[in-house]
């Protein structure tokens, strides 16, 4: 029974995301047919890399149930960013810099876990706090000003394309959704993640190690920002307070879109990647027809109701 | 009807706690600050915590009853243009003070219907709607700010009844229609009992749906509400308006007491958790800390807390309200 | 029905592809990507950058993100390097984050350049200034020390602590007065982000911190009502001048009122103007000279080849006595 309705929800969204988007792109190739190029290819993989990583973090967090969420994770990612270059400045060999980066994402994610998991705040108010603290601390350090100073190596890394497909997406995106998938469907582990997400104490009762598992995801959350963090710095080339804005709502959005149910045990993180995709290559075709960008965030509004009613409605048909 | 006790006894000692926390940054900011402890400070801080606080009463019920709403800043943006029209076409000022909570409740009632029809979860369904009423907000503007507005809503919220202004008498009794509402009516017990569990509350023959969407309506009023007194006061609407009103109210209703699990909350608990996130950021900015850190200070705040009452409680585990199923 | 569908597509692949061939034919297409859009500032450059298009035979495409996310920025600039458009100007958000898309558009040969707020060192073709940085940051400060006397209190309420070009003018600002004025007192500045709610407070709280406090500079645009109605509420008009960059038509109720002692700005409409006017010069491959004759423009536009700046002229200061000759 649990298996069958963790096949049938999440296969569902995957093909009304997939129809969504082919009818994204025939609109393009209608209205357009010049902007469909490996350049836009390219434009799309590059801007999804912060989004997706970030979406994964937040997926598998909601995943895991226990009213499970991280609005901390667009505070984390600047927090990380301008930690990384200040310490930079401060003297630290830029060869450490992707260590600062992600550690200083996993320290900040494992706090969350700690605040949620062992002083049982709830997921959403401790975040919240985390999210203020982590997003004004990076603006406080700073003043508000760019950090630059990001060594050569990593730009490299940061802006390389390779057959039309940037490298950072290459190397950090697809094996975290490749890694992700895997332990998810194959390993104990991920059928501990959908047994607590969908009934946390019958989890519990087997003896799944809800809270360590959980402590483990928040961290997780926290590198992957860490990871999206020293993306945009390798990208950039400079270390951004602000770099988050906005990432938590995004990133809350993709998961919701990908068929991941807020209350946990339901979803993959397929779906999440194909709604980061959806949405980025929506934002671009947008941008790409000249539409006027006030209706980017009412269309991606109205999508998530659209895709979230489609997904309740079938539900009751059953 | 456990976790409702442990409410009531909790909900006291927070409010205690608060009070307490105010009178201490109040002592030790007057210490610190000539200038904090003046009757216009204290103004200046009541009339601060004006658009909060009528947010925050809504969003006390809202949690309550095991819901959240994230584009009620969003809500008080687009009645606050509506207000700021209505000015402009010279409508008396009597209507136009109506025009807020009006449009609000409409609104409200949009996002029940999504929420409560379409059976999705709150806190994503108003995800979508922020989207779609930030799109709204935009083209309503088109780019061109209301500033200037004329002063006839000032002037009609500024006028003294028996010494004191129209805008307080409002205040008070929006607080008290909340509080009558919420404590002395049927209505406020079945909202409670949905906060506790809504199956449960279904079962024993509570209207949920109903009450859902009086709730929503209610809080959408208040956030019209806040938009009478934002333009009132600062007669200008700008494109960015309320961006951030929706999570500081959050915070402020949580740090009052309330719990987003639904089945307890504490009106006074939001009325003192707004005035020390209020008094906090003047009282800093006084003593010359950068607003930069303002931030900081909330989330510090919000965790500060909840950790506290944790530790000091040692709180068995609480069962997982709103991803309750 | 997908006869329909099939006819309505073709039709309009057809229409398109005429359209293109026209437009490639005799339209070069320029761009404009604001800061933020929905704000009076930008939408007036926009009004001025369509006047040019039609006077000067190019295609104005003006998009622009609706939060200041210089990501979502880089995004929209990426995707009008895409669609292969001529010249792109941008107001930068963050200066040291352009430097990404500079690459690409030269890549593909497309003109890309900066308006409005520069990125010095990022290769940008030519900077379309409305005035420099540093005169815009002296001439508030020595408009003030007129009104206020050179023994004064300011206190600074800015937008965004990132944004680079309000950082710039605060700079010299802070230069002007420890240069000129040694006795003002310049307070450090404090950040409103983007609502006049947030800019009322901390002005109120600026006022109530240091009841001295002669003047309230509003660096953003964002934050020129919310600084001028803290004044009115507080009751201090005539003992704390406002003043800010403000479009006339924004302050011009708190010029009037004496909230705001005055405003510096140019015509963002003219500045819209000569982006397009830029523009359309870069992809004609021609030169600017250190005058340029721009069509409409009673003075002559001077190009500084040096920094690679294109300067629309002193910023204009309005008073209570002539913001009402302005609109916009």
């Amino acid at each position: 029974m649990n298996r069958v309705r963790n096949l049938q929800g999440p296969a569902l969204v995957l093909s009304l995301l997939s129809l969504l988007w082919i009818i994204v792109i025939l609109g393009l190739l209608a209205l357009k047919p010049s902007a469909l190029s490996v350049g836009t290819i390219t434009t799309i993989l590059q801007f999804s890399t912060i989004l997706a990583l970030v979406s994964l973090g937040q997926g598998m967090v909601i995943l895991a149930g226990g009213a499970g969420i991280d609005l901390s994770v667009g505070g984390t990612v600047s927090l990380s960013a301008v930690l990384g270059m200040l310490v930079l400045k401060a003297g630290l060999s830029p060869f450490f810099l992707p260590f600062v980066c992600i550690g200083t994402g996993t320290a900040l994610g494992a706090f969350n876990g700690v605040l949620v998991m062992k002083l049982r705040i709830l997921p959403l108010i401790a975040t919240l706090g985390t999210f203020f603290v982590y997003s004004g601390v990076a603006l406080s350090l700073t003043g508000g000003s760019a950090q630059s100073g990001v060594p050569d190596w990593l730009l490299w890394w940061g802006r390389g394309v390779l057959a039309g497909i940037p490298v950072p997406f290459l190397t950090i995106a697809v094996p975290a959704f490749a890694l992700a998938g895997i332990v998810l469907a194959w390993t104990s582990w991920g059928r501990w993640v959908y047994a607590m997400g969908f009934n946390e104490r019958s989890a519990r009762l087997v003896g799944v190690p809800v809270d360590r598992a959980r402590l483990i995801l928040y961290s997780l959350s926290g590198t992957l920002a860490g990871a999206a963090a020293l993306f945009s710095l390798a990208w950039l080339g400079s270390g951004r307070p602000n770099i988050g804005q906005n990432l938590e709502l995004e990133s809350l959005t993709a998961a919701m879109l990908g068929g991941i149910a807020i209350f946990g045990g339901r979803g993959g993180v397929g779906g999440v990647f194909a709604a980061v995709m959806l949405l980025v290559t929506l934002k671009t075709g947008l941008l790409q027809l000249n539409v006027n960008t006030v209706w980017q965030v009412g269309i991606v509004g109205a999508l998530l109701i659209f895709v979230l009613l489609a997904d309740r409605f079938s539900q009751s048909w059953r | 009807m456990r976790q409702l006790k442990d409410g009531i006894f909790s909900l006291n000692g927070r409010e205690l706690a608060l009070l307490a926390a105010c009178t201490l940054a109040i002592i030790v900011f007057s210490v610190a600050s000539p200038y904090f402890g003046t009757p216009g400070n204290a103004a200046t801080i009541l009339r601060n915590s004006v658009e909060l606080l009528l947010v925050g009463l809504g969003m006390t019920l809202l949690l309550a009853m095991g819901g959240i709403d994230v584009s009620v800043g969003i809500v008080m943006g687009l009645a606050a243009i509506c207000v700021g029209r209505a000015l402009e076409a010279n409508t008396d000022p009597v209507l136009t003070a109506l025009v807020g909570p009006i449009i609000g409740a409409l609104l409200g009632l949009v996002t029940a219907a999504v929420v409560v029809l379409g059976r999705i979860p709150a806190i994503v369904g108003t995800l979508g709607l922020l989207g779609i009423y930030r799109t709204a907000i935009f083209i309503l503007l088109g780019g061109q700010w209301l500033s200037g507005l004329p002063t006839g809503l000032t002037v009609l919220l500024g006028t003294s009844l028996l010494g004191v202004p129209i805008a307080a008498f409002v205040i008070v009794l929006a607080y008290i229609a909340v509080w009558v509402a919420l404590r002395r009516t049927p209505f406020g017990l079945h909202l409670l009992a949905i906060g506790n569990s809504e199956e449960k509350a279904r079962l024993s023959g509570i209207p949920v749906a109903k009450v859902r969407f009086a709730t929503f309506i209610i809080s959408g009023a208040l956030a019209g509400l806040a938009a009478t007194f934002y333009v009132a006061s600062y007669r200008n609407v700008e494109m960015t308006i309320g961006s951030t009103l929706a999570l500081d109210a959050i915070a402020a209703v949580v740090l009052g007491g309330t719990s987003i699990l639904g089945g307890k909350c504490s009106l006074v608990g939001t009325v003192l958790g707004v005035l020390l996130l209020r008094i906090l950021q003047n009282g800093l900015l006084l003593m010359g800390v950068p607003s930069l850190w303002q931030p900081v200070v909330t989330g510090g705040l919000l965790i500060g807390v909840l950790s506290v009452e944790v530790l000091s409680a040692r709180l068995p585990m609480s069962p997982l309200g709103w991803a309750r199923r | 029905m997908f006869k329909k569908i099939g006819r309505a597509l073709t039709v309009s692949v057809f229409s398109l592809i005429i359209a293109g061939a026209a437009g490639a034919q005799e339209k070069p297409k320029v761009a404009f990507v604001p800061q933020l859009i929905g704000i009076p500032y930008f939408n007036a450059m926009e009004a001025g950058g369509n006047k040019a298009a039609k006077e000067l035979g190019v295609d104005f495409i003006y998009s622009g993100p609706v939060d200041t996310n210089p990501v979502d920025q880089l995004q929209i600039v990426q995707s009008l390097i895409d669609q292969g458009v001529g010249a792109i100007s941008v107001s930068v958000l963050d200066a040291s984050s352009i430097a990404p898309v500079v690459k690409a558009a030269e890549a593909k040969g497309i003109k890309l350049f900066t308006s409005d707020s520069d990125a010095p060192e990022s290769g940008r073709a030519v900077y379309v200034a409305q005035a420099t940085d540093e005169g815009l940051g002296s001439t508030i400060i020595d408009e003030l020390v007129k009104r206020v006397g050179e023994d004064a209190k300011i206190g600074i309420v800015s937008g965004e602590a990132t944004a680079s070009n309000l950082n710039a003018w605060i700079g010299f600002m802070q230069k002007q007065a420890s240069a000129k004025y040694p006795k003002l007192q310049l307070l450090e500045p404090q950040y409103a982000g983007g609502t006049a709610q947030r800019a009322a407070q901390i002005s109120t709280d600026l006022m109530a911190a240091n009841p001295d406090l002669k003047a309230i500079i509003a660096v953003a645009s964002t934050t020129c009502p919310g600084v001028a109605q803290a004044i009115e509420t507080a009751g201090k008009t005539g003992s704390v001048i406002g003043t800010g960059y403000c479009s006339p038509n924004t302050a011009r109720s708190y010029i009037k009122s004496g909230a705001f002692g005055f405003s510096v700005l140019w015509d963002p409409a003219r500045l819209g103007y000569l982006t397009v006017w830029a523009g359309k010069q870069l992809i004609d491959g021609k030169k600017f000279e250190a005058e340029n004759k721009v069509p409409g423009f009673d003075q002559a536009v001077t190009y500084d080849a040096q920094k690679g700046i294109l300067l629309l002229g002193p910023p204009a200061v309005f008073t209570a006595e002539n913001v009402d000759k302005f609109d916009f």
